[in-house]
């Protein structure tokens, strides 16, 4: 690396952050003054019919808004937010009817109707994202609370008013016109915060998870816990609204807490078009406004038209209307598809805990005993020891179905192996999720390039960074502060010089190192690479063949390469381990291994081991 | 004797309506949300045969035919395009299930309709008296399972569906035409939703959004069972009975999301659910 780079803004401190762009702040500003405008004027305007109507529909915006972080950013559909917005309300309609009425107790019912839904929102959570559960089962449990409460509220006798709902009970004392504001000025602030979050480095975390969640977890992060979080604000936010909502409607029914509401949001949402805040907002305000403006004439023929729009919605134009008005603007709020990327500055050292025993050469920094795996009856791999320590570059060779794919998705996943033993740097990996074994420092690199394809160059490397740069919720860092050695990856490999573009543009080349990238961006101790190489040009491998060397023996990295590019293998590893039919039958040095009779009898296909 | 009964006989209902659901999901991997809006349908084919005087024992195939028509286009027109998107295709049926709930509406309005049972009257079994027709919705369900198990292990349609189920890709490689498996099997389950509607119409009461009470449970019993009709039968016979129990002793409000609640805690403790029973 001898043009080091132009590194002047290299400090200790962690990179400064600032809003970026001017178009978005404006984008953001309008948002906010138009609904502001809407809720202070809107009294002036309106008649009460369309006051009482548009609170209640501004109301529902801010569920909308809710399930559109969920569904459309997180990738999480969900029918379960009518059950948090239930349970809000019904936790205020109960205090305010069977204890009383007064500011005090209106602040208690605040609290209880956010508490109450957050908790319940992280009990959910648990239930629904844990290592290995699926998306359907995610909705399965959305499906299922508010069935649940709806029941219980049937079941509460006097307490919950049981099927006619609690109706007579004093709230704040505002007027028509007063609710009508509070709502708009409500649902303007989470609005505004909502585009904030979903533009802001952390905001992007959720559009990771929901394009590749695996990626996210072997980048060290816990997607399960940060739905488990979301869930639960989001269900805080949904209880904020049935507080709101049992104040001014001043009558709780369990129909808002029913799954059939549940499933309004939704359609809602996608009317409007998932994953953009506005078009949600717009689609719950329009919808259930014409809702109660035309029901009254035809009833059935509205909801049929409904119905029908969002089926052709779902198939035809899956991102709703918004997406067609955004076309036309470029992606995200006028970036263009080449758009502008922060600069790229070194990141100071990680202060790794481990960073002691790295200098300790004959510690391993991977043990392996007896490890096995199998199928069934079937055996796929057994016995195997294997020990690799720092500055080593280990090349795992044997023919396909040898089990060398197998063998780093058991260093990778404490769960996944049948049995023997594995440690990285004296810790058992026994029952850690692969979250857990990056952050023990170990990084791995997929045979199939694994990037986000919805995110740009930067944001996938920032991504990398999340685990130990913590992402700001409100604003993008002004620069991409990455380690010295993944940035040299990205000037050998030129995507130094396309950070902006999205990553569904980029070549299948360009994506392995972009890969590589982000897992060097880890600062992992221990690389595991499945054909790094695979598909790539001459020039291209030699630059991977370049960055490793270096990784390994300057900055005393261990990797394990599973290769079958032999002179790839011959020329960069310092030590060779040859797996067939799930038995390690040979370790040692590059000469030794590449002249054994062993290795030509299983590549010519004749051997047994 | 009567609870034991109860038991058995909520196993069989369930048993019958999830059954067309499991047959869809199995196979095509997909979550058909429509599946309450086609039992609407039958129990509304049952209506129409008691208006039109008919005997009501022709509504239970005039249901299947019906079903199987509707599903057969639905497959062709809405879920066909949605294979990849799984939850998408979960949204697209339940837009649909709104669609005919709504046409429904305009077509025989709002209001509760009942239907005659096929088979009135009780009889006395094991020293009690208890209703014939819901003795009869046990043998339903056994001819259903029975059927699916003949239909799976002795014809090709269900060779090819186990091939499908088993790894789609090396089936359509192997020159199955899947597109035509999945087109039958969405038939067949939208087909068994109606009959299901058909046959529940004596036992419950008939109106636009039946179905949609139904579905829920049905589809959480589903995803208990994996992809296995022997699965479905266990959680029916188990989840089932605990219904009857909950309902019996504890509330009949509560025993109405017993089988989801159990459901649901099932897959968490086991993900496969029954499927390997």
């Amino acid at each position: 690396m001898s043009d080091a780079p132009a590194l002047s803004e290299t400090s200790a401190s962690r990179p400064s952050r600032r809003r970026r762009a001017a178009p978005r702040l404006a984008l953001l500003a309008g948002t906010g003054t138009a609904l502001l405008a809407l809720a202070l004027l809107g009294p002036e305007v309106f008649d009460r019919f369309t006051i009482n109507v548009l609170t209640r529909s501004m109301i529902y915006a801010m569920l909308a808004i809710t399930v559109d972080l969920l569904w459309g950013f997180a990738g999480v559909l969900t029918f379960g937010q009518a059950a948090f917005f239930g349970v809000g309300a019904y936790a205020t309609a109960m205090i305010l009817t069977h204890v009383g009425s007064s500011p005090a107790l209106l602040a208690l019912a605040l609290v209880a109707a956010v508490l109450i839904p957050a908790a319940m929102g992280w009990l959910v959570g648990w239930m629904s994202f844990y290592h290995g559960s699926t998306a359907f089962y995610a909705t399965v449990i959305s499906l299922l609370v508010p069935i649940v409460v709806t029941q219980l509220i049937y079941a509460g006798g006097a307490t919950t008013g049981s099927s006619s709902g609690l109706v007579g009970y004093w709230g704040m004392d505002l007027s028509l016109d007063g609710y009508f504001r509070l709502a708009g000025v409500c649902l303007a602030a989470m609005t505004v915060a909502a585009l904030v979050f979903v533009k802001s480095d952390a905001g992007r975390v959720l559009t990771a998870i929901r394009d590749n969640e695996l990626r996210c977890a072997y980048l060290g992060l816990s997607p399960q816990r940060i739905k488990i979080r979301l869930t639960a604000a989001l269900g805080a936010a949904a209880g904020f609204a049935g507080w709101l909502y049992a104040n001014a409607s001043g009558v709780v029914a369990p129909e808002i807490s029913s799954f059939v509401f549940g499933t309004e949001l939704v359609v809602w949402t996608a009317l409007g078009g998932r994953a953009t805040v506005l078009g949600p907002v717009l689609g719950a305000l329009g919808i259930d406004w014409l809702s109660a403006s035309l029901s009254g004439e035809m009833p059935f023929l509205w909801q049929l038209v409904i119905g029908a729009l969002f089926v052709a919605m779902i198939i035809v134009l899956p991102n709703g209307l918004a997406a067609l008005v955004t076309r036309g603007f470029g992606r995200r709020g006028g970036d263009p598809a080449m758009g502008a990327a922060p600069p790229l500055v070194e990141a100071p050292p990680a202060a790794e805990p481990g960073a002691a025993p790295l200098s300790d050469l004959s510690a391993p920094l991977l043990a392996v005993r007896d490890l096995s795996k199998s199928y069934g009856a079937h055996k796929v791999l057994q016995g195997i020891d294997l020990e690799i320590r720092p500055g080593e570059l280990v090349s795992l060779v044997g023919p396909n179905g040898a089990g060398k794919t197998t063998l780093m998705r058991c260093l990778t996943d404490g769960d996944a192996r049948s049995g023997g033993e594995a440690e990285i740097a004296g810790r058992s990996i026994d029952g850690l999720t692969p979250d857990r074994i990056v952050a023990l420092g170990v990084g791995r690199k997929f045979q199939v390039a694994s990037v986000f394809e919805s995110l740009t160059v930067a944001e996938c490397l920032r991504m990398a960074r999340v685990s130990i740069d913590r992402p700001s919720p409100w604003a993008s860092a002004e620069t991409l502060a990455l380690p010295a050695a993944a940035i040299e990856i990205l000037r050998l490999t030129g995507l130094d010089r396309m950070l902006g573009a999205p990553v569904s543009l980029l070549s299948h080349g360009q994506k392995q190192s972009l890969e590589l990238a982000m897992v060097v961006c880890l600062e992992p101790r221990l690389i595991l690479l499945d054909e790094p190489t695979a598909g790539l040009t001459k020039t291209e491998r030699a630059t991977i063949g370049a960055v490793l060397r270096k990784l390994t023996a300057e900055l005393g990295c261990a990797a394990i390469l599973v290769e079958h590019d032999l002179d790839f293998v011959r020329d960069i590893s310092s030590r060779i381990v040859v797996l067939h039919q799930g038995r390690l039958v040979l370790d040692g040095t590059v000469e030794a291994v590449v002249n054994s009779d062993t290795v030509r009898e299983i590549y010519s296909g004749g051997g047994h081991a | 004797m009567t609870l034991a009964l109860d038991m058995i006989t909520t196993a069989a209902i369930l048993f019958i309506v999830a059954s067309g659901l499991l047959a869809i999901f199995g196979v095509l991997k997909i979550i058909n949300f429509a599946h309450g809006a086609w039992l609407t349908v039958g129990g509304y084919c049952a209506v129409v045969c008691a208006q039109a005087g008919i005997t009501p024992w022709l509504s239970l195939p005039l249901a299947f035919v019906v079903g199987a028509a509707l599903g057969g286009l639905t497959e062709r027109f809405i879920v066909r395009p949605l294979y990849d998107r799984p939850l998408d295709a979960i949204l697209a049926t339940w837009g649909l299930g709104i669609v005919v709930g709504q046409l429904i509406t305009l077509g025989f309005g709002r209001d509760v309709q009942f239907t005659e049972s096929l088979l009135p009257g009780a009889v006395s079994f094991a020293g009690v008296d208890y209703s014939l027709y819901r003795l009869f919705t046990l043998a339903a369900a056994l001819v259903i399972g029975g059927g699916f198990a003949l239909l799976l292990d002795g014809t090709r349609l269900g060779l090819s569906a186990r091939a499908v189920i088993m790894n789609e890709h090396l089936a359509r490689a192997l020159g199955l035409d899947t597109a035509k498996v999945r087109a039958a099997t969405f038939m067949l389950g939208a087909g068994l939703a109606g009959l299901a509607g058909a046959l529940l119409s004596p036992l419950t009461s008939v109106d636009p959004t039946m179905g949609v009470g139904w579905l829920v449970g049905a589809f959480m019993l589903v995803m208990a069972a994996g992809s296995s009709f022997a699965g479905l039968a266990v959680a029916c016979l188990l989840f089932g009975s605990a219904q009857v129990i909950v309902s019996t002793f504890v509330s009949p409000i509560l025993g109405g999301i017993t089988v989801a609640v159990l459901s649901a805690l099932v897959l968490r403790i086991r993900p496969k659910g029954f499927s390997n029973v």
